[in-house]
């Protein structure tokens, strides 16, 4: 695949640590704004964290974008079973 | 059990023996003393019979069949529980019941020099499948493999092989691989190749990936992927998967007392 990095530099090259970083912290920090704002689901806030979503759509990729909003949605349902196996863990 | 086999005889008796007056006390055979269980016999018309019927069947008999009984049945579980422990020793052991993980590969490192299976040998591997796009997992995983190796190696020396094997041929290419492991523990190996040696090697060690074969080179996309750390041994052979959920301490743990398994067995660290 070398041919394609050297003739199109522009090609996806993965995020180094500081990459990763600074797309983690703006994740963070436009989901902790979605917390405040009681919503769960990324891109229903009506503009209300448009400094921190412009943050986190510039530091991380696009899929890793998808991947995260996905993923607090799964989270926030899976959340509640996994107190109740929690639970259930402690009781036996 | 004993129980039953008194408690058969009287009743046998006395059944048999209803009409004659003398029979009509049942008394437990345990307390029937020897002289009038005889007399029993020569005062009854049909004592030879009963005594054909009831054959060899006498107290001592019965004694004999019960100690023979009793002795059988801890002998049983005592050859039962032998079993049981053979089978934990073989459960323990490291040749029996393995895993078939992994397969023979032929892959190219970071380094753009070729790896095989062969590299394994000699050394205590961990093996883990990911990419270089990988937004969370895989670097959590990679620094974990990095913590495992610097406490490992503060008291086994260089005996470890980390090695991360990538699930996205098109977009990892070998300068690609170096440019993302300078980040992490330096001992770890990049290992890429192109799609069809990917895959081999992933079915290979039971790893799932969901990246196309024609996946865009320049793409934004993830790939799906098993997350595991295989810990195969000297020999090449797998001993065991770690999830996302083992901690650092629990690895370095679980190496250790595989590596001490190991000696133990071979004379030999690796």
């Amino acid at each position: 695949m070398g041919w394609f990095s050297s003739s199109k530099p522009e090609q996806a090259s993965a995020a180094s640590r500081t990459d990763r970083q600074k797309c983690w912290e703006a994740r963070d920090s436009y989901f902790a704004c979605l917390d405040r704002a009681g919503v769960l689901k990324a891109g229903e806030e009506k503009g209300a964290c448009d400094g921190q979503k412009k943050a986190y759509d510039e530091n991380c990729a696009r899929s890793w974008i998808e991947y995260f909003n996905k993923r607090r949605v799964l989270a926030e349902q899976q959340k509640d079973r996994l107190l109740q196996s929690q639970d259930a863990k402690k009781k036996i | 059990m004993s129980r039953f086999i008194f408690s058969f005889q009287p009743k046998s008796l006395t059944a048999r023996n209803a009409r004659h007056t003398l029979a009509i006390h049942p008394v437990p055979a345990r307390s029937l003393p020897r002289r009038r269980y005889s007399e029993i016999r020569q005062t009854s018309s049909t004592g030879a019979r009963d005594r054909a019927t009831v054959g060899v069947f006498t107290p001592k008999a019965a004694a004999l069949f019960v100690v023979t009984g009793i002795g059988l049945f801890y002998y049983f579980q005592y050859e039962k529980q032998k079993l049981l422990e053979q089978r934990q020793k073989e459960l323990e052991s490291r040749s029996v019941g393995r895993a078939h993980v992994g397969g023979p590969f032929t892959l190219t490192t970071h380094e753009n020099t070729p790896f095989s299976e062969k590299d394994l040998l000699g050394k205590w591997n961990l093996v883990y499948f990911g990419f270089t796009n990988c937004p969370d997992i895989c670097p959590a995983e990679l620094d974990k493999i990095g913590a495992v190796l610097t406490s490992l190696e503060k008291d086994h020396g260089t005996v470890f092989q980390p090695v991360f094997i990538s699930v996205d041929p098109a977009r990892d290419s070998v300068d690609q691989m170096k440019r993302y492991l300078a980040d992490f523990h330096p001992r770890i190996i990049g290992l890429t190749g192109d799609y069809g040696t990917v895959k081999s090697t992933c079915k290979a060690y039971r790893v799932y990936f969901s990246t196309p074969p024609d996946a865009d080179p320049r793409g934004d996309y993830l790939v799906d992927h098993s997350i595991y750390v295989y810990l195969m041994d000297p020999k090449g052979q797998f001993v065991e998967a770690f999830g996302q959920s083992s901690t650092p301490e629990e690895v370095v743990e679980r190496v250790r007392k595989e590596m001490a398994a190991y000696e133990q067995e071979n004379g030999r660290k690796v």
